[in-house]
């Protein structure tokens, strides 16, 4: 099912606007999330993810728009409504945990149920699972200071979970931990989720992180939505230059002079020219600026056959073991690429090769 | 298929259909609602009273009418004892201040810094003057010292033969000696932690590059320390020279005048509030200027304090004569503060009648049985100065809290101007908020009832208790109330089970050191008591020229009380660094 089908959305976000004095952190965000499903929002620090999301958790109160939940409106500027954070029946992860200090374990994830009156037995029973489950089962009686940082994650994120919430927010919940810990949570979640069957959004400016969580992708720029899809689409066909640059892709300046359907022919400043396919919405004309995005691992080094070889000079070389990432000199132009080590050096001439469907051609 | 729609769409269509005919927005009027009130009772505590004084300072009475005049002003400028009386306190304060910051600052040293045997239990033993009353240590040391029937003059004149009868207690000296001895903790504390955290790699760098001992101290560590020391140093200057109680019992009796006791001499009968408002009005301009440079001073400064980073600085080995000598200074200042007075009082409570010498074969406990049981000024004293402590520090606390949680979760914008308007009263001597509240308060029903003691006692001393509930509101991240929010739990359900937790330590600090400043207060109550709300610190006064057996007796009994406090301090392993 697609993620963003709207009138199924089980959260719908609708032109939210929210601002600190003059600067708009949100400026008209809409988007949807249908139940069961996955989102993040993914974009660089200071683009409003975070406050979106602490917008629906009902822990800022937005300007205007409006903010639905299950078909309950828990936000409208509109009609004064203003659902508490208590009252939105939600989990939420944070960054720094904020897991109690003064509580056990088993007091921290029971928390959500002895604020609902869920009587004692029924309680320890179900922390006791939930425990069970995100693998903390023997540290229920430790006090939640003598965890580690991953331990205290788990803590969290049970305690997020253990009301059985319709809806999980975790803002760069997976951030502080290691890269080993950082993988292995990423797959114990998308477990946890199919088994509990709620629905997430993610806060991340990691796209490793989006893409591996997430079944539809927002990607956020300056309070606005910049582009949003399923992450396959976002990452392989960037629907804007911000887009990108974020994701690490080369953006190299051409020029335009003529195009087959789908396929743009382009002209590089030092003459040399490369096909690739356009990017959505109208073509630009012929003479026009365009921006050409490259993945570093599509700058392939060698011939390729069928493909006119572009000549660059090697700059710089760096070893990352499988791979090697090459700073190349196309005629004044610089490209990075990865590729598995060739055992170049830095002024050796090399030909290159761009693919045209691993080219996305975009209007600069 | 018109008959088969989803029960989930069915159950969905429900849901939506609720909000629509209700707006809730109940727990965001006691979300904000509380600490602003919490902070608004803060600021007509501190205005009301100082408001008045500034009012009365300016109004004339002629017959039955008043009106505005400077007549106030120009009638004290012009009164030489007016100048004679600050001339006193320019010199208690600033004597007391040299001093206390001297061996304030020589006592964390050594604890700090040094091998001096004894560390840890000298560490503690510095702060105990912190919780003793002034007043009784002034009055232990007339005891003590006083010209021909001292103790400590008798001692030394029978034992060592040496005749100490030159020095006189009542003296201005004599009042400096034991501002010092109670201001000396205040320098304590201030120069404690930075001369433990400082990073040793700063004074080592001193040594390595070829500076002395004497020279690194100097050049290095003292003024490392210096926006600490300066910062006890203004502290201590402000509070010791706006205090009443020691010049009452050291200065008034042999005719020297100070600004606290001209104020007191200015509301006996024949009363003349008009003096006493306008002197007050003169003295709170130059605290709050020194107070607020003070702030702008540390404002400044807070970013320069010494790296946390680094090795523990590194203990200096004393040797033997350093070692002697340490603990000789430490022996002097806890003899002098604690242990002579102590002793002192509890000879003179045990005797009948006190003649300069204690006799351990007629000591008896007839004071304390007459104290306690048959005299009703003394016994009416302990019940209110324990109702005043009790509900008082429970009041400041609760506001505390409230004010704490505003000065850190509130409105940013009006954050700092709640900050400085609240934390004003600090440098207010509590004889002049005392005067505020009588000129407030003389007319109505309130004068003379235990309610409007207590409302000035809260109102001189709550922002010790909001400074110290904020300090440690500051350290808690606002995710873990938002977290319990996002959880289901309420505003108040947040506070109750999440916040108040997690600042219990400092509540529990602020409301001792509440404990202990009310049951010992004299400024303030001096001037607002009445028959029947008399004070055990009040009941002191009226019976230092009565009888010496009933007055060491009763500061027995505040002294039992106030170490309690102390020993609380110490239970509830709560540290005073924390008030």
């Amino acid at each position: 099912m697609d993620g963003n089908m709207d009138s199924e959305a089980f959260v719908r976000v609708d032109r939210l606007v929210k601002s600190y004095g003059t600067h708009r952190a949100l400026d008209g965000v809409s988007f949807g999330v249908g139940q069961g499903h996955t989102l993040a929002l993914l974009g660089p620090s200071g683009c409003g993810k975070t406050t979106m999301l602490r917008c629906i958790a009902g822990l800022e109160r937005p300007d205007s728009g409006t903010i639905e939940i299950g078909g309950q409106v828990v936000f409208d500027a509109a009609r004064g409504v203003d659902l508490p954070a208590e009252e939105r029946q939600l989990g939420i992860v944070f960054q720094s945990y904020a897991v109690w200090p003064h509580m056990t374990v088993a007091e921290n994830v029971g928390f959500p149920l002895r604020v609902r009156r869920v009587p004692k037995a029924d309680v320890t029973t179900r922390v006791a699972r939930m425990l069970e489950i995100v693998g903390l089962g023997h540290a229920a009686g430790k006090s939640a200071t003598q965890l580690s940082g991953g331990q205290q994650q788990r803590v969290a994120l049970a305690r997020a979970l253990i009301h059985e919430p319709r809806l999980v927010l975790f803002d760069e919940a997976l951030s502080n931990l290691d890269a080993a810990l950082r993988e292995q949570m990423r797959m114990e979640l998308k477990v946890l989720q199919n088994k509990l069957g709620f629905t997430a959004i993610y806060v991340t400016h990691d796209q490793s992180e989006a893409f591996g969580l997430a079944e539809w992708l927002v990607v956020m720029n300056g309070g606005r939505v910049e582009t949003e899809g399923r992450p396959r689409q976002v990452f392989q066909r960037p629907a804007t230059p911000f887009i990108a640059r974020f994701l690490g892709l080369n953006v190299v300046e051409a020029e335009m002079i003529g195009r087959a359907g789908e396929i743009a022919e382009i002209r590089l400043p030092q003459g040399a020219r490369l096909r690739g396919i356009l990017g959505d919405g109208p073509a630009p004309a012929t003479g026009s600026r365009v921006l050409a995005c490259i993945r570093k691992e599509h700058v392939r080094l060698g011939q390729e056959s069928g493909l006119a070889p572009l000549e660059a000079e090697l700059r710089a070389s760096s070893f990352l073991g499988l791979t090697e990432e090459y700073v190349l000199d196309l005629g004044g132009v610089e490209l990075r690429a990865v590729q598995p080590p060739s055992g170049g050096v830095p002024g050796d001439r090399v030909a290159i090769a761009i693919r045209p469907e691993e080219c996305v051609v975009l209007p600069a | 298929m018109a008959g088969s729609v989803s029960s989930a769409k069915v159950e969905r269509q429900i849901v939506a259909a609720v909000p629509q005919a209700q707006v809730p927005r109940r727990f965001l009027g006691l979300q904000r609602g509380l600490p602003a009130a919490g902070v608004f009772a803060g600021l007509l505590l501190v205005a009301g009273p100082l408001l008045a004084t500034v009012i009365r300072s300016l109004l004339v009475w002629e017959g039955t009418d008043a009106h505005p005049s400077l007549a106030n002003f120009s009638r004290v400028l012009s009164d030489p004892r007016f100048w004679e009386a600050i001339g006193n306190t320019a010199i208690c304060g600033a004597g007391a201040t040299v001093l206390s910051c001297v061996l304030g600052f020589s006592l964390a040293w050594l604890v700090a810094r040094t091998d001096m045997p004894g560390r840890g239990w000298l560490e503690v033993g510095n702060l105990i003057p912190f919780f003793l009353s002034p007043y009784v240590g002034a009055i232990s040391w007339i005891y003590l010292m006083a010209p021909g029937s001292g103790l400590l003059q008798g001692f030394f004149l029978r034992h060592l033969g040496i005749d100490l009868s030159f020095i006189n207690i009542y003296s201005l000296g004599g009042v400096v000696w034991v501002l010092t001895l109670f201001y000396t903790p205040y320098v304590y504390l201030f120069v404690m932690s930075p001369l433990r955290q400082m990073d040793a790699a700063l004074e080592d760098a001193a040594r390595v590059h070829g500076a002395s001992f004497w020279y690194t101290l100097r050049h290095v560590s003292i003024p490392l320390v210096s926006p600490a020391l300066l910062s006890g140093a203004l502290v201590v200057f402000i509070t010791s020279a706006g205090l009443f109680d020691v010049p009452l019992a050291l200065a008034q009796p042999s005719g020297i005048r100070t600004m606290p006791t001209e104020i007191f001499a200015a509301v006996q009968y024949p009363s003349d509030f008009g003096r006493a408002a306008s002197f007050g009005v003169m003295v709170l301009g130059v605290t709050i200027l020194l107070t607020m440079a003070q702030r702008r001073y540390l404002a400044r400064r807070r970013f320069e304090i010494v790296t946390g980073k680094g090795y523990r600085p590194r203990v200096l080995p004393l040797g033997r004569s350093g070692k002697v000598a340490a603990l000789l200074l430490e022996a002097i200042y806890i003899g002098g503060a604690v242990v002579l007075p102590t002793a002192a009082l509890l000879m003179v409570s045990l005797s009948r009648l006190w003649t300069g010498r204690f006799d351990w074969a007629k000591a008896s406990l007839a004071n304390f049985e007459y104290v306690l049981f048959n005299f009703e000024l003394t016994q009416g004293a302990v019940v209110n100065s324990l109702i005043l402590a009790l509900v008082g520090a429970t009041l400041g606390v609760i506001l505390a809290v409230l004010q704490a949680y505003y000065l850190n979760r509130g409105n940013p914008r009006r954050r700092g101007m709640a900050d400085a308007v609240l934390s004003l009263p600090l440098g207010i001597p509590g004889i002049i908020l005392g005067l505020g509240f009588l000129i407030l308060a003389i007319r109505t029903p309130l004068y003379g009832t235990l309610t409007i003691v207590l409302i000035a006692y809260v109102a001189r001393f709550f922002p010790f208790a909001t400074r110290t509930v904020s300090a440690m509101f500051m350290a808690i991240n606002p995710e873990l109330e938002q977290s319990a929010r996002a959880s289901g739990a309420s505003w108040g359900q947040s506070m109750r089970w999440v916040l108040l937790p997690l600042l219990r330590p400092a509540v529990t600090a602020a409301w001792l050191m509440l404990f202990v400043i009310f049951i010992r207060e004299l400024g303030a109550t001096i001037l607002l008591y009445a028959q029947g709300t008399e004070t055990i610190s009040v009941a002191l006064v009226l019976l230092s020229d009565r009888s010496s057996g009933y007055v060491a007796a009763l500061a027995v009994v505040q002294l039992v009380l106030l170490l309690l406090a102390f020993a609380m301090f110490r239970l509830t392993r709560t540290s005073i660094t924390q008030a």
